[in-house]
């Protein structure tokens, strides 16, 4: 505990609890109290569940079984294909959305007439319900749907997009990049905007182009609004369950079965809380690590 | 992508001197809302199609519009109360989020104490486990909340906060996400002011208020947006928290046109944008006060 | 060190929380049954709007009427019930009475969570009259659903098409091969040879896969499950003959039907294959074919009885008893209940409720009502119930489905060969019934 204390307190003092720690402290403790009992709490219950059998509508609650259910993972060839999917999953849309919402944070950061319009509409894929939005997309995938009314127009046969093992993963990923765009917009942009003007302007005194400026100024000013986007991202998209649900309902032969689709049918259509609970640490540890890889690459060590 | 940086440095300028660029910027633009509002076009046009024709065939202008879809919408699923449930349980998590998370999120990037940096890893770490594993847990708890619903004072007797609106923000009131957007947030601000201040003499919770409260605006306005539509947009919790349909939430209400074997597609749609319309005008109000914020705080870098 | 008073605060609040929850076990109410009880919770499964409309206005106030009781119903559609239910077992808040299909019922039977339905109370010529709607409800003997409405599947044909392609629109084929002449008649490709109107459509969707292989090995004369000895017994020759006709019909040169893994049956009427003219003979739910009936009265559509393979004893189809209501097991006002359900199969009650919303009813003596004399499908629907086979009640059949629907998809998309999918759906479902018990 302190020895991690440590490295976080700027200035060395040891051990020595000042006036400073104690208004952090103070400050930090509604939040963390809250933390701890409504999130932190029900986590570490779900730990406690995944080394059990546990089965809500058992009585008695849950059995402890030890390291059974993850035994049992290490063997699922289900499982591991499900990390594999989600794995390819956030990387099909992580790269497209912070690249696309980076370009429109970028297009929309001077105020322009309309501009209120304007970034009101990138945000609005993220607020409609997601019922509505993906009856739509279903609509748009089908047979007679808007895509193929498009590829038809430009003369290519007609897909049935959702139902090919070989594409049914990336459009459902289409979808989230769509979704997902604004709100990473809506963060960048508040990046953008924490860069000082001075920078900018040194830069164009030295004749730097706009790319330059682009890649010497913006990009470095940006990077800690980026490892918080990438590692936010990288966190809710391993988590993505909304849109298979609707789309795909985690086939075509299982090629869209993110993890957490499988945790959820684990969990509500099977009623086996213990293994879906070691589902998800599994997947927690992979999360932590990757988005711990990703976020110290494009900060460069300090997080 | 060439405009990119002009637009940045005259962005303080009260008005912006004109660029040629500025019409390939516009035009950019304009190509990206409107592929982005295209499947909205086709929501709007089902929502004002007959119910009977809705998806059998698809026009962009429906051949003769009707309201009808409006009227079994507002009528047929309460959703004029599930708004007004909405509404409070969703401004409730923007209070308490804007008033506790960046304060959280100021004290671990500018007043760290020991063990503060796991506290945090601790906070977001929880962000990381699906719903799904948290929900049983957090259900008992909810149902076990002492001296509510019957309950006496060690949570047991009676059902808790079970089918009420409290339980429904409970998962809501403080993200672990805005406590982390908050710490991005004030690391990148700049030490020298709150020093000053300290040397005059200023208590911390001042020195917050006073100093960095005031230059956080853009982030108390995406903490807002971000708490009003994470809890406008929750099913999960709400469905299995609430059993009478007066504690009913929007999506709850919605999801009842779209039960199986039973799609209304005319009126889910008619649906999904009135209960859009409130959030687009949370995002439309922030979103002013998020620029105004930065024209006075973000010169100041 | 002191410990800070705050943190002192949190870590009282979370040693509480902790305590509070885990003792909260919900197996603190299994008290009697309280004759006297005055109040019920109903959660009502499926939520067509005119069927919950007539629940909630008029049969629910008039049991409380005739009884003196409260009723509180909520309506859960099917796909959001298993959460709600989940949770509230598991913190005891379960409703008195609740509603599900018959594929949940053998889960809840193994962990002791309902209550046995006393049906030998009723009198006898009630008996009779729900004899064909009581075994879907049944597991291990005892009666712990009681249907609410029957349900099943049926070919429903477009009359037009078969004119159209020389064929007696008044006489369609009675087995499955003659169905597959047909179908290859009916088919029509475009220039490229792509199927644009499917011959015969089954569904192929995760549940559909499911029912359309259930509704082909019945007819066989097969079967899917052992329900005495927990073992599945698809994987024999009737099986076979099941899974290679299904995977003919979308497969090779000679395939009648396009679509492999779209949806369909839960579609709205105008997105129905055979309303929309993307196929000429589909299996659908009874209910579903009324309303496709009431929604395009302008084409001529035929209801067909469930067809045999040639060799078999009789056709057959997927079907029984439909969703229906149990009791919880830890309920206090069980005898209400009970009294509810009674209520709700009653002869001119259960009538006004399936008729709401096109289903059939559960009582064999209302195939002589003026509702389904008036109905050309709901008559054949009545004929063909006695064929109507159900889904076996075994706890984990919900996931020994997935898993056979896994399979199934493998076979359909020629991913493996239907002898070598039927053996690993064989060890699959074994697999998931040994452990469920």
């Amino acid at each position: 505990m302190s020895a991690a204390g440590l490295v976080a307190v700027p200035v060395r003092r040891r051990r020595r609890w000042t006036r400073l720690h104690w208004a952090g402290l103070a400050m930090a403790a509604p939040a963390v109290a809250y933390v701890v009992v409504f999130s932190l709490f029900p986590v570490l219950y779900g730990l406690r569940i995944s080394f059990t059998r546990y089965n809500p509508l058992r009585r008695g609650g849950p059995q402890w079984t030890g390291l059974e259910n993850y035994r049992d993972l290490l063997h699922s060839a289900e499982f591991g294909r499900s990390l594999l999917v989600t794995g390819q999953f956030v990387l099909m849309v992580l790269p497209a959305t912070i690249v696309i919402a980076t370009g429109l944070a970028v297009l929309v950061n001077r105020p322009f007439r309309g501009i209120g319009f304007v970034r009101s509409a990138l945000y609005l894929p993220n607020i409609v319900s997601l019922t509505a939005v993906s009856m739509i997309w279903l609509w748009m995938y089908s047979q007679h749907g808007l895509f193929n009314e498009v590829l038809g127009a430009i003369g290519l046969p007609a897909q049935d997009l959702l139902h090919n093992e070989n594409t049914a993963l990336a459009a459902a990923a289409a979808m989230r990049v769509w979704k997902a765009l604004g709100s990473n917009m809506v963060l960048i942009l508040a990046g953008l905007q924490g860069i000082p003007n001075e920078r900018y302007e040194a830069a164009t005194v030295d004749g730097a182009s706009s790319w330059q400026r682009f890649v010497n100024v913006t990009l470095p000013g940006l990077r800690p609004t980026l490892v918080f986007v990438v590692a936010m991202d990288i966190i809710y998209l391993a988590q993505s369950f909304a849109e298979i649900y609707v789309l795909t309902q985690g086939g075509p032969l299982g090629s869209t079965t993110t993890v957490n689709y499988l945790i959820y049918t684990t969990a509500f259509q099977y009623n086996q809380f213990g293994s879906a609970a070691a589902m998800a640490f599994v997947l927690f540890a992979f999360v932590a690590g990757f988005s711990l890889l990703a976020t110290r690459g494009i900060s460069g060590r300090r997080g | 992508m060439t405009t990119v940086a002009t637009s940045t440095v005259v962005r303080r300028r009260a008005r912006a001197p004109r660029y040629r660029r500025d019409w390939s910027r516009y035009l950019l633009v304009a190509v990206v809302v409107i592929l982005v509002l295209i499947p909205f076009a086709w929501m709007v046009s089902i929502a004002f199609t007959p119910a009977d024709r809705a998806f059998g065939s698809v026009a962009l202008v429906p051949d003769n519009p009707t309201l009808e879809n409006f009227r079994s919408a507002i009528n047929d699923v309460g959703l004029v109360r599930a708004l007004g449930n909405s509404l409070l349980v969703a401004l409730a998590a923007v209070v308490v989020n804007c008033a506790v998370a960046p304060l959280a999120g100021y004290a671990f990037a500018r007043l760290p104490f020991p063990g503060s940096r796991l506290v945090f890893l601790m906070i977001i770490a929880t962000t990381a486990i699906p719903v799904s594993v948290t929900l049983i847990p957090l259900f008992l708890m909810t149902k076990s909340f002492p001296l509510a619903g019957g309950n006496d004072l060690f949570g047991h007797g009676g059902n808790g906060l079970l089918d009420t609106l409290p339980a429904v923000t409970i998962p809501h009131l403080v993200g672990a996400m805005n406590v982390f957007l908050s710490r991005q947030y004030f690391l990148g601000m700049p030490s020298e002011l709150a020093e000053a201040a300290r040397v005059d003499g200023a208590g911390e919770l001042r020195i917050f208020t006073r100093v960095h409260l005031p230059l956080a605006r853009p982030l108390i306005a995406i903490v807002a947006i971000f708490s009003f539509t994470g809890t406008w947009d929750d099913f999960l919790w709400p469905l299995v928290t609430t059993t009478s349909s007066k504690n009913y939430t929007v999506q709850l209400a919605l999801v009842q046109f779209n039960s199986t074997g039973n799609i209304r597609y005319g009126a889910l749609m008619a649906g999904a944008i009135l209960i859009t319309l409130p959030v687009v005008l949370v995002f439309l109000a922030n979103q002013r006060s998020f620029i105004s914020g930065l024209a006075e705080g973000g010169s100041k870098g | 060190m002191v410990v800070p008073r705050a943190l002192r605060f949190a870590a009282a609040a979370v040693a509480f929380t902790l305590l509070a929850a885990c003792s909260s076990g919900g197996d603190d109410n299994a008290t009697g049954a309280g004759s006297g009880a005055k109040h019920l919770t109903v959660w009502f499964p499926g939520t067509d709007p005119a069927e919950s409309a007539l629940v909630k206005n008029s049969l629910v106030p008039e049991f409380e009427k005739s009884t003196g009781a409260t009723v509180d119903v909520t309506y859960v559609d099917y796909a959001n019930l298993s959460n709600k239910l989940a949770a509230a077992f598991a913190a005891g808040t379960a409703p008195d009475v609740f509603g599900h299909g018959p594929a949940a019922v053998a889960d809840l039977v193994v962990n002791d969570r309902l209550e046995p339905l006393p049906v030998d109370q009723l009198p006898a010529a009630d008996r009779d009259d729900l004899t064909s709607a009581l075994p879907g409800g049944q597991v291990d003997g005892k009666q712990y659903l009681m249907p609410l409405q029957m349900q099943g599947w049926l070919l429903a044909y477009n009359k037009d098409d078969f004119k159209a392609a020389g064929l007696d629109p008044d006489q369609p084929p009675t087995t499955w091969e003659g169905l597959r002449d047909a179908a290859k008649k009916l088919t029509v490709r475009d220039a490229s040879g792509r199927i644009t109107r499917s011959g015969l459509l089954l569904a192929t969707d995760p549940i559909g896969r499911e029912q359309s292989f259930a509704t082909l090995i019945a007819s066989a004369g097969g079967s899917l499950v052992d329900t005495a000895a927990h073992k599945s017994t698809f994987d024999s020759p009737q099986g076979k003959q099941a899974l290679d006709y299904y995977v003919s019909l979308f497969n090779g040169p000679d395939a009648v039907a396009t679509g492999l893994g779209t949806s369909f049956s839960a579609n709205p009427p105008a997105q129905q294959p055979l309303v929309q003219g993307t196929a000429s003979i589909t299996l659908l739910a009874v209910n579903a074919i009324q309303k496709i009936v009431a929604a395009a009265p302008a084409k001529h559509f035929g209801v067909m009885q469930p067809p045999k393979f040639e060799g078999a004893d009789h056709g057959a189809a997927f079907g029984g008893a439909g969703p229906g209501l149990m009791i919880n097991a830890d309920s206090k006002a069980k005898d209400l209940g009970w009294k509810f359900i009674q209520f709700m199969i009653g002869k001119d009650v259960n009538q006004r409720y399936v008729q709401a919303f096109g289903g059939l009813p559960v009582r064999a003596s209302a195939s002589a009502s003026p509702y389904v004399t008036a109905s050309p499908v709901l008559t054949a629907a009545v004929k063909a119930a006695p064929q109507f086979v159900p889904n076996p009640n075994v706890a984990g059949w919900v996931q020994a489905r997935d898993k056979m629907d896994a399979r199934l998809e493998q076979a359909l998309n020629q991913k493996a060969s239907t002898a070598d999918a039927l053996t690993s759906m064989a060890a699959d479902v074994d697999d998931v019934l040994k452990k469920s018990q």
